[in-house]
């Protein structure tokens, strides 16, 4: 393979590179003097231009291949995601557009793209030492996005915790990679698989499993690893937060889901109810539990909009999680139209706490009071949101849920086997309603706290927001029109 | 031209769409309202004219484009829509006719201050109605066959300030909602039979052979055929949805909303629905369990489902026809006549087939709307007056609305050779003398003629040729006296064009070139010049000449002789009691009143009574223990387990302060409890491995 065709292939990921270091240069050679506003006005532009070409790129380009063993491959689902991906960090981008939380423009939209970069690698790759160096561009730019709204200690503190949990999260990984390695003597997944059909129930092969499940557990915020979830979420600066939420979900459970279900399905075992066998299995179905139980209890007890969304995430990470356990030909279905639909309410749902801070100077659910008299359209967008996430239909939320849940049930041996985990679900998606529905109460019972005048908020704003509204509900009408995309 | 095809979708969708932005308009920006709605019905009707000219060539088959909606398990859901020549004539028709009338609402309501709302209703039933005939699936069918009831509420309780109004909206919405039960089961049972409600798919749609096949071979419940079955729960829709008897009750009451209203939903288009159904589940009512075998058998060879269709519609076009004679409200006249046309439909569909239904569909759709609007510019000319007998005389005062609306009165009483109405209904009668099965409905039909044509003249002198006196309407007082004049040119125009129409659709279905006839059945038909029937033809058309003559010439001699002031009618005169009988029309409400009514209002005390003394007592009772138990787990808390909890909740709150003092001990303590995480699961692998040696 040589390089002009090497490029060809990943045209995607450079137009974005070529982007953030485009907008870096512009920012510290042209932009400097100007207030904050006009520069991330202009640098918003500009990552819209690049991010809509490397769409372009990803939708009519080359769609399948494979290059030196696996390091880089393409498949139309991959591709597809790279758009989805895209549109996501161009949601995410808009959200910058009037806040004013740094004076380091350029850097922070750099990193914000070179974050995206790295999930798009992420989702394209079946080599263990391409997934381990792309999941370390994304942490490594999350970590610095997290902090950088330098006026609030809260941020650097929040940066910190995600950052020391993140590393060694990322050490054990990277131990149970070379655990793998050790037993099969390849980096390549489909050799892994075959390897691992013999050793599978090797004590080494056990141990790497775990450690390879604690360094994903962390990115996608399953219980017991999921601890700098609600101090990043609240610390973060909102488009930050927003990210971390969204797409670098989506990327972390598609190469997940690959790497457990093609890499190693010698070592899957069994989580099925009283026959649990040792292996990737048990382990995910525990983590799902432990995830929703937790996570739905926490979110309970929350008085903060960000932490309440923090808690709600380590939920639905546990939700996520059941697609895990169904069988391969249901399970990327319904687990990439579940994330990626709850990626776009959370996008939505940070741009809605931004406005609520910019107004009250902090995000406690009760400054949500009469928001439907002042801003009846963002109430609206709340309220599908949160009914979205609670899994009320017609809205995506529910067929994200209900494709899970009917993935899950039908896999395993007999259609009793993983039901106990759906029973959980459902029982713990009952609860969900309370504290979403707190959330609805406030906006449209709640009366309003001083300011009752019309909010303030930016057209692009807006248009993000009710976007994002728009497609949940029509996602959730006619479902198809995304799911024909990941079959 | 596949473009067609595959975007037939943005037909509805663009009402819909002025349906969406309407409902975010102020009420000031009328004439952005207005714009919206027609624009779009003018788009829609370029479209549906592109459609139309798609079916007419030589070897045009029916092109239907299906996708998938969603998928469970093994369950597939398509939808589609289908583009077949009934389905792009009723397109142009509600495009065409739906146009003109919101062009004429314009000037109607012009001094309604809730102008804005009224085009987004119109518009979001335009919607309904257009999706309604495009789909291809009938739960799509269904979905917006709900719509336009929705609309229809809506539009019918316009006005809902007025208590009547308000009543007779919830009547229509009840109504109609009697005949959908039968549908929603018909929908249920079709759905369970043959796994598919796709019309067409390639062979696997219900419609096609295999579906049929598998349908007439099943029978039921008193030996019938599970299709004509499944047939008669739909045509239970159709009979709410059309005002067949005895669910006609709500189409005359619906007149309370406003005239244009009237023209669009309650003659045009909306009741037109159900025959469309049974039009398009033609193959389904037709269906019968033919072998080679049963050439002689006892089997009829007209199905079931068929007959009922037939006689139900001979019934109602009578019956209707008698009511409409006693009527003073001219709306309410018009509104029996549609009632009766509208069994003259199921008629023609029961007897002909499609092509004859349908054709009496089209030409009416065009008359009714025409005498609707006409009857509009009447009340309009006459300030809100709609009772006949206080008018008269108009024929001079409104010039374009009388020649228009004469033109509409002789279209709709069949009067030879140049008005569509007398080619539609003939095909009818000619059908119907031919039906082998009996010569009732022919008998039934042809008594029909002979009243519309009769209460239409009377309807004609009252309102236009009667000679007036005093130039003023109004209640008589001196105050609210005024002078009748002409309607303003947006509501004329709309008139002379749909009476244009009336006209010269007549020359697509005379025997002479029979070309809707073939264009519904998808071939080309040639042009037979000359004499091309059979005697029979000849004995149909003269009887129904006869008809009209008679209906027309006695109503001309009892009436003329009415002169001016409220006299009593002449055939109140002779026959007090039959015509007290008719302008209380059958009594049929008050017949619901005691018998439906009253039982629905007796279970309803009863599960109230139920419901007060039975299940609130249960379920106060388990209030009443839970109650209890939380009073005493409350005590046990508080006696055994708070004092305990409250000493170590006190320490942990001391060990998280401290912890909180300390700038990095959560962290540390959130990276051990990772490291400890990943050990117990390790742990517990080893252990699961173990245990399942």
């Amino acid at each position: 393979m040589d390089y002009p065709g090497l490029i060809k292939l990943l045209a995607p990921e450079c137009v974005v590179v070529l982007t953030a270091l485009a907008v870096l240069f512009a920012d510290v050679k042209f932009w400097r003097g100007l207030p904050n506003g006009r520069r991330f006005g202009r640098g918003v532009t500009l990552s819209t231009v690049g991010l809509m070409a490397a769409a372009l790129f990803a939708e009519f380009g080359e769609n399948s291949a494979d290059v030196l063993m696996g390091t880089l491959v393409l498949t139309p689902v991959s591709q597809f995601l790279k758009l989805v991906l895209l549109l996501l960090t161009l949601a995410t981008v808009w959200l910058c557009g009037d806040t004013d939380f740094t004076d380091h423009v350029g850097e922070f939209l750099a990193l914000l793209l070179l974050a995206a970069t790295g999930m798009m690698l992420l989702i394209s790759t079946e080599n263990l030492l391409m997934i381990f160096v792309s999941l370390e561009l994304v942490s490594l730019s999350l970590y610095v996005i997290t902090a950088f709204n330098k006026r609030s200690s809260r941020s650097a503190e929040a940066a910190l915790k995600y950052f020391l949990f993140g590393g060694m999260a990322a050490g054990f990984t990277l131990f149970g990679f070379s655990l793998l390695y050790g037993l099969c003597g390849s980096i390549h997944l489909p050799d892994i698989a075959l390897a691992l059909n013999t050793k599978g129930s090797d004590p080494l092969a056990r141990a790497a499993v775990v450690m390879v499940l604690a360094g994903f557990g962390f990115k996608i915020a399953a219980v017991p690893f999921h601890f700098w979830a609600p101090d990043a979420y609240e610390g973060a600066p909102a488009p930050a937060a927003a990210f971390i939420a969204s797409g670098s979900k989506v990327a972390s459970f598609f190469i997940l889901t690959t790497l457990l279900q093609s890499g190693m399905p010698g070592a899957a075992g069994s989580g099925a109810w009283k026959a649990f066998v040792p292996g990737w299995m048990p382990i995910v179905a525990i983590l799902a539990t432990a995830s929703m139980v937790f996570g739905n209890l926490a979110a309970l007890a929350q008085s903060g909009l960000r932490r309440l969304l923090a808690c709600s995430a380590i939920a639905h990470a546990g939700y996520a999680l059941l697609a895990v356990l169904a069988d391969p030909p249901d399970a990327k279905p319904a687990l990439l139209y579940y994330v990626t639909t709850y990626a776009m309410t959370l996008v939505g749902m940070f741009g809605l706490v931004s406005v609520v801070e910019r107004g009250h100077g902090d995000d406690s659910i009760g400054r949500l009071a009469g928001l439907s008299q002042r801003s009846p359209l963002l109430a609206a967008c709340l309220s599908v949101f949160s009914l979205s996430l609670a899994g009320v239909p017609p809205l995506s939320g529910f067929f994200g849920k209900f494709y899970v849940f009917v993935a899950l049930v039908k896999s395993g041996p007999s259609y009793s086997s993983h039901f106990w985990l759906a029973l959980v679900a459902i029982a713990m998606s009952c609860v969900s309603l309370y504290y979403y529905l707190q959330v609805l109460k406030q906006v449209w019972v709640g009366e309003p706290l001083g300011d009752t005048r019309p909010a303030k908020v930016s057209a692009a704003l807006t248009f993000v927001v009710a976007g994002l509204a728009l497609g949940v509900v029509l996602l959730g009408c006619a479902p198809e029109l995304l799911l024909a995309h990941f079959r | 031209m596949t473009w067609i095809i595959r975007n037939l979708w943005l037909i509805p969708a663009l009402p819909l769409l002025a349906a969406g932005l309407g409902a975010l308009l102020q009420r000031p920006q009328r004439r952005l309202a207005a714009t919206l709605s027609i624009g779009s019905m003018a788009v829609a009707f370029l479209i549906a004219c592109g459609g139309f000219a798609m079916t007419l060539g030589e070897h045009t088959e029916r092109q239907v484009h299906n996708f998938p909606w969603f998928q469970f398990g093994e369950t597939l859901l398509q939808l589609g829509w289908v583009l077949d020549p009934l389905t792009a004539s009723m397109l142009v028709m509600i495009t065409f006719v739906g146009g003109l009338i919101f062009i004429y609402s314009v000037g109607y309501m012009a001094r309604d201050e809730n102008f804005t709302r009224f085009f987004c209703f119109l518009s979001l039933f335009a919607a309904a109605m257009l999706g309604l005939v495009i789909s291809n699936n009938l739960l799509m069918l269904f979905m917006c066959w709900e719509l336009v009831g929705l609309a229809s509420y809506l539009l019918i309780g316009f006005w809902h300030h007025k208590p009547s109004a308000a009543a007779a909206a919830k009547k229509a919405f009840i109504t109609t909602r009697v005949g959908d039960i039968g549908f929603l089961l018909g929908i249920v049972w079709l759905y369970h039979e043959t796994g598919t409600l796709l019309f067409y798919s390639d062979g696997a749609g219900c419609l096609e052979q295999g579906a049929l096949a598998k349908l007439v071979a099943q029978t039921t419940v008193g030996g019938m055929f599970v299709s004509t079955a499944i047939s008669l729960l739909l045509f239970c829709g159709a009979v709410g949805k059309s005002g067949q008897f005895p669910l006609h009750v709500w189409l005359p009451d619906a007149m309370e909303g406003p005239t244009p209203v009237s023209a669009l939903i309650h003659a045009a288009t909306m009741v037109t629905a159900g025959v469309f159904l049974v039009a398009r589940m033609y193959p389904l009512f037709n269906a019968q369990f033919t072998t080679g075998l049963t050439q002689d058998s006892v089997l009829p060879p007209i199905s079931t489902a068929l007959q009922v269709v037939t006689w139900t519609g001979a019934i109602t076009a009578v019956f209707a026809a008698l009511i409409a004679v006693a009527q003073t409200d001219i709306k309410r006249i018009l509104a029996y006549s549609t009632v009766s046309q509208l069994g003259y439909m199921f008629v023609g569909l029961g007897v002909g087939g499609p092509a004859v239904g349908m054709f009496h569909l089209l030409t009416h759709a065009f008359f009714k709307a025409l005498l609707f609007l006409g009857a509009g510019s009447v009340i309009h000319g006459c300030h809100e007056e709609q009772d006949i007998r206080r008018m008269g005389g108009l024929c001079k005062r409104m010039p374009v609305t009388f020649t228009t609306y004469a033109v509409g009165m002789l279209a709709l009483s069949g009067f030879p050779l140049v008005f569509s109405g007398f080619w539609s209904k003939d095909e009818i009668l000619h059908s119907a003398m031919n039906w082998p099965v009996s010569k009732g409905p022919f008998i039934l039909a042809l008594t029909g003629a002979v009243l519309t044509a009769f209460y239409m003249t009377r309807q004609m002198w009252f309102v236009f040729f009667r000679p007036r006196t005093e130039l003023s309407l109004g209640r008589g007082d001196g105050v609210h006296d005024f002078v009748p004049h002409e309607s303003p040119p947006i509501m004329t125009l709309p008139l002379v064009s749909l009476a244009a129409c009336a006209v010269l659709l007549s020359i697509f279905a005379t025997p002479v070139w029979p070309w809707f006839d073939a264009y519904l059945a998808g071939h080309l038909s040639e042009l037979h010049l000359g004499w091309s029937g059979d005697a029979a033809t000849g004995i149909v058309m003269v009887l129904s000449i006869m008809a009209v003559v008679i209906g027309l010439g006695s109503g001309w001699a009892l009436y003329s002789r009415v002169g001016d002031g409220e006299a009593i009618d002449p055939i109140e005169q002779r026959f007090p009691g039959i015509f007290a009988a008719l302008r209380e029309r059958l009594r049929v409400d008050e017949f619901y009143e005691i018998t439906i009514l009253r039982l629905s209002r007796i279970v309803t005390a009863l599960s109230d009574g139920v419901d007060r003394f039975g299940w609130s007592a249960c379920v106060d009772l388990v209030g009443f223990l839970t109650v209890g138990l939380a009073w005493m787990s409350r005590y046990f808390d508080q006696i055994f387990i708070n004092s305990g909890f409250d000493v170590s909740c006190e320490n942990l709150r001391g060990l998280g302060r401290l912890a909180g003092r300390l700038q990095n001990g959560q962290a540390q303590r959130y990276l051990r409890i990772l490291a400890f995480g990943v050990v117990l699961l390790i742990v517990a692998l080893a252990w699961m491995g173990d245990s399942s040696r």
